[in-house]
Order: C-alpha cells, then structure tokens, then sequence
C-alpha cells in the first residue's frame, strides 16, 4: 500500500494536497514547512532493517533452501539459512537397510555427482572388509566420475547462466549434459541415478562402445569449452556481475570448512584426487586449479579449469582400460562389515563427501553419517553475501552450486 | 472466463439448440487450457533435474507441447509438478502452494517419492507417503525419476484428461483418470487395504533398537 507520504511527495503542489476531503499531512509537509523536530528529521535519515524471505519455492534457490535475508534497503545484512525442507531421514534409515541397499540411498544425495557417492560408499566398504580391487575396475571408476565431473559442471554452468538471466548456457550446457547421460546410460541403464559403483567392483562391465564413444565426446568437447569461454566469459555482463562479488578469503574458508572448488577458488590448493590419491589418480597427471580472489569470477574460472582438467585425466586413461574382472566379490550376497569404524572420503564434483559408518559386525550399520560438501559449502553465503546487493546473492548462490537433498540428508 | 463459464450456460441450454452450441464451447475452452499449460518451477530434489530441467531444456524440448512457460509464481501457474520427495516440513508449504494456484489447475506427481514415499516409505520418520496426502493429484509418472520421455507421457495424458474432462456445466468438477486395469477379482479396496496394514506393521521406527 502506498503510504500517504510516498503519495504526496510524487503529486505536485502537495504542500496543502486534499483528496475526497480528507487532509493528508505527510512528513514531507511539514518537513517544507519547517514543522518538524530534530528527532522526526533523524528517523527520517536513518534507514529501517527488514526481514525478507527467500524460498522455499524460488526459482533461483535451486530447490527448497529457505533464506532468510535481513535487509536495509537492497543492501543484505544477514542471511540466514533455514533447512530441513527435503530432510528425509537418511541418516536414520541407514540403521534399517542392508550396507547393499544403502549405496543407492548415496545417489539420491548428491544426485549430480551421483557415482561418486557410490564410490564413497563402496570404498567405505572395501576397506572394511579389506577387499583387494583389480587396476580394470579402478580405472573404470576414475573415468566415469571425471565424466560426472564434466557432467555436473556443465549443469552448474547453464544454471549460472540462467541466474544471471541467460538462458543460451542453459541451453549449451544440457546439450553436452545430454551425450554424457547417453553415454552413461548405455553402460549403467539410468540417466541420473545410476547406482553403478558397487561395494567389489562395478554393476556392469563397460558397453564395447564405451571406449569409442567417449573419445568421440571428448573431441567433441574440447574445443567447445574454448567456444564457452568466449561466449559466456567473454561477455562484459557476465564480468561485472561476478567479479568482486562473493568473496570469501582463504581463512575463512578453512574455518566454515568449505571445500571444492569454492575453497580452491579461494587460493587453497586442497584436492584429495592429489593430498590422499584414490583410485588411479596417483597414476595421472593433472593440475588443481587455483583461484587468487576468491570472488564469483575466480569460482567460475576455478570450475572451467576442472573441466579441462577432467579431459586430460580421461584422456590419458581411455586409451588403456586394463582387462580383469568387473565385480570381485560375490554378487548379491549380504554384506557383513566387521565391527569398528570406518570412514572413506571422495572429492566430489562440489568438495569432500564422506561416509563414516560405524558397525556391530552385523548386515546392518550401527550407525551412519554422511559429511556431506553442501552443507559446509552453504555456510560460506552469510560471509559472502553480508554487505552486497541482493541481486549479487542470486549470483553468489548459483556459484556455490548447492544440492539441496545433499544439505538436509 | 467466469461470464463464459458461470452465467452463459444456464441462459444457452434454455434454447432449442443450445446443449449442442455448449458442448462446441466445451471443445474450444478445453483444447485452449491443454495447449497452454504453465508449469510452476518447483522440485523438491533428483525428479527436478529429469523432469523439470531436462525436459525444458534442448534435446528434449517441453516447448513442444505448448508447456515451457515455468512460472516461479503460483498465481500465474496452473500446473504444479510434484518432483522428488515431499517431507512432512514442505508439505504445508505444498499445499499452500497448491492453494494459492488459479483454477483450474492440474497436478502431476512425478516419481516414486511423489507417488507413495518411494525408497522412503519404510522406516523413515519425515516422509509423506504420497503426494494425494496433501493435495488432489490428476497423473502419476512413475519412475526414480523417470525419464523425460515419461514425463511427456504423463503430460499428453493430463492434455487428454482436459480436453474429454471437463464440462462449463459444472465447472469444476472433473472426470478422474481411468485406472489401470486390475487383475480380475482384485478392487482397488483391496489393495489399499493391504497397502495400509503392511504401512501400519513396516513403517515404526523404533527408536530404542
């Protein structure tokens, strides 16, 4: 509703302005007439604090994350992060289900990096039980997570530019989404939650195409990152609106505990493919991309990096898939994990996920907890955002490239 | 609308051939509300990347089928696509969503969490059993999630369901969709009874162990 002030301040000759009779006396008024006080005249400088509410139905929150923003005028003082919308008692439910089932629980988590918390969870495993791996499954492992690496930066890719108003990448990105998803879909039989890592090996053995057709891909996607990078990067809007924006310096990184790109981003070289080598990482050489910033800008920069990144590790894997077997232990058979605690941590697409279980010796774990990259990294918003503009928050968020069922759990 | 659809048809009907002119009226209104239906942006987890995202997005195209029009308003929305789990936290707020939508408005529940709690119908102490305990649904894509593919399914019969559906007789009120075929000798009583005991016996979480 239009207050009485705002209305008279716009329509001339307001000073003695008279609508169906009544008199308005605004502040304006009696501020030209000199009828005010000093303390009307400093309420009237002084801005109000208001709360805003964002979510859980937004568009741009990626999902149903509620923020809620304390605001002087368009300038975000606060954000405050309030969860639980998409809680659906993983952690809970993993005491009631066998260690087997509870590895495509791990897809719907994360269910961008969807093999990596197969991975995370299969290796949990694996080292419990002190199982040997053969080099053929390992390095089946490693593509396909580089592949779901490139996949879900491409996502976050075309979603960035659909926040910042573009919906070109949006449109780019899912069509090189797309012939990853194919490829994937060919070897595994899902699109997105493929449950394809398996606690002993791996669900399938390769399609006899796989070989092929990712090399094909990665022809084809190596020049259009280049193409990307001018299109998108290039362009001066995309510039302003994510350089200087969102910075978190290295400190404060370390204490919220984000990690990923946004901690990469943030000028600390901290990647587990390189500190703690899993897989056939420690047989591939590679860069860690490294932000100086730790801006918007240097976030982006820091994931198109990754991608290139990700070619070169399957680049020099593709050529020589090592022959064995692609399950070693038997398939469909209960899985007792020996009593004690185990913990296996993965660097997924957005940062460090880790599975901690805790077992009795029984099929079922006594307890189990996920340390989840989400979490952490959306704590790092109420530094970032504290101070900008809210159109910047919109921005900000889509840069932290947040999973809303992988914060709740 | 409300002149064509409250007042105009009393007045028709009284005339010799007025029930033929409604019924052709009938046809336009329902052909134009299937081939502009307007999505509301809203996906509570996995479903929401096949379904709303991957469909809108360019090898699958939902521009197609007259849908790509997401509304992140539901005022302005008249389909609500139910994409991944519903939580016992977000279930008011879907249903206040689901409220705050013009009519007439349509509900697809996407997915197995959508359909019945999915993975999550056992031993899970915050998740709803099913969309249709909140909110009226008119299509259910199965799938965890499903494939695009699918959801265009599920979309074309919801466009079928509108066009033979609905009557300016009695706005409204709408035809459901024809269920499945049942094996012989089973009702849907039946199935829901048992569904209901075996929920009642599974679906305790002890929590002293």
């Amino acid at each position: 509703m239009v207050s009485s002030e705002m209305a008279s301040s716009v329509l001339p000759n307001s000073l003695s302005h008279t609508r169906a009779g009544i008199h308005i006396s605004s502040l304006d008024e009696r501020i030209l007439k000199g009828q005010t006080d000093s303390k009307e005249r400093a309420d009237r400088e002084t801005t109000q604090e208001y709360f805003v509410n964002m979510g859980p139905q937004h568009p741009s929150t990626h999902g149903v994350l509620r923020l809620v923003l304390r605001m002087d005028g368009e300038t975000v003082r606060d954000v405050i992060p309030v969860l639980g919308y998409v809680h659906r008692g993983m952690e809970k439910k993993a005491e009631y289900v066998g260690y087997r089932q509870q590895v495509h629980f791990t897809d719907r988590l994360d269910y961008l990096s969807a093999v990596m918390g197969n991975w995370a969870m299969s290796s949990a495993i694996e080292k419990a039980m002190k199982t040997e791996l053969n080099d053929r499954i390992e390095t089946i492992r490693t593509i396909v997570a580089e592949l779901t690496r490139i996949q879900s930066h491409q996502l976050w890719w075309g979603v960035l530019g659909m926040d910042l108003g573009a919906f070109t990448p949006f449109l780019y990105g899912f069509r090189d989404r797309e012939k990853i998803t194919a490829i994937f879909e060919e070897t595994m039989g899902g699109r997105l939650t493929m449950n394809y890592i398996q606690p002993g090996g791996l669900m399938f053995d390769i399609h006899p195409d796989f070989v092929a057709n990712v090399k094909k891909f990665i022809s084809y996607f190596k020049p259009l990152i280049e193409e990307y990078e001018e299109l998108f990067g290039g362009n001066v809007i995309v510039q302003e609106r994510l350089k200087n924006v969102g910075i978190l310096d290295a400190k404060s990184a370390i204490s919220l505990g984000v990690t990923g790109p946004i901690l990469r981003a943030s000028g600390v070289a901290h990647d587990l493919r390189k500190l703690e080598p899993y897989g056939v990482y420690a047989k591939t050489k590679f860069n860690v991309p490294v932000g100086t910033v730790g801006d918007c800008w240097d976030r982006y920069q820091v994931r198109m990096q990754e991608m290139r990144e990700s070619i070169s590790i399957i680049e020099q894997l593709i050529d020589n898939v090592p022959e064995g077997k692609h399950m070693v232990m038997k398939f469909g058979a209960k899985i007792r994990v020996p009593e004690g605690v185990y913990y296996s941590q993965m660097e997924t697409a957005r940062g460090i996920f880790g599975i901690f279980i805790a077992s009795d010796g029984s099929e079922k774990p006594y307890r189990m907890h996920f340390r989840t990259p989400n979490f952490n990294n959306l704590w790092a918003i109420t530094q970032m955002a504290a101070g900008g503009r809210v159109g910047d928050l919109v921005a900000i968020l889509s840069s932290i490239d947040i999973v809303v069922p992988d914060i709740d759990r | 609308m409300g002149l064509v659809t409250e007042k105009l048809p009393p007045m028709i009907e009284a005339f010799p051939g007025g029930p033929a002119v409604l019924t052709s009226i009938d046809a336009v209104i329902n052909w134009a509300r299937s081939n502009s239906l307007w999505p509301l942006t809203f996906g509570t987890s996995c479903c929401a990347i096949e379904v709303m995202m991957a469909t809108g997005a360019s090898n699958h195209d939902l521009a197609r089928f007259g849908a790509e029009v997401a509304r992140p308003s539901p005022r302005q929305a008249d389909l609500l696509v139910i994409a991944g789990t519903i939580v016992k936290r977000m279930a008011p707020r879907l249903k206040t969503l689901y409220e705050q939508m013009a009519e007439p408005k349509y509900v697809i529940a996407t997915g197995a969490c959508a359909i019945s709690g999915g993975p999550f119908i056992y031993e899970s102490y915050s998740t709803i059993r099913g969309a249709h305990e909140i909110i009226p649904v008119d299509v259910y894509v199965p799938g965890c999630p499903p494939r695009p593919e699918a959801f265009f399914y599920g979309l074309l019969t919801l466009q079928k369901m509108i066009r033979e559906g609905e009557t300016i007789r009695k706005p409204g009120e709408r035809r459901k969709p024809v269920l499945a075929a049942l094996p012989p000798g089973i009702t849907l009583e039946q199935i829901r009874a048992e569904m209901i005991q075996t929920l009642e016996q599974k679906a305790v979480v002890n929590l002293n162990g």
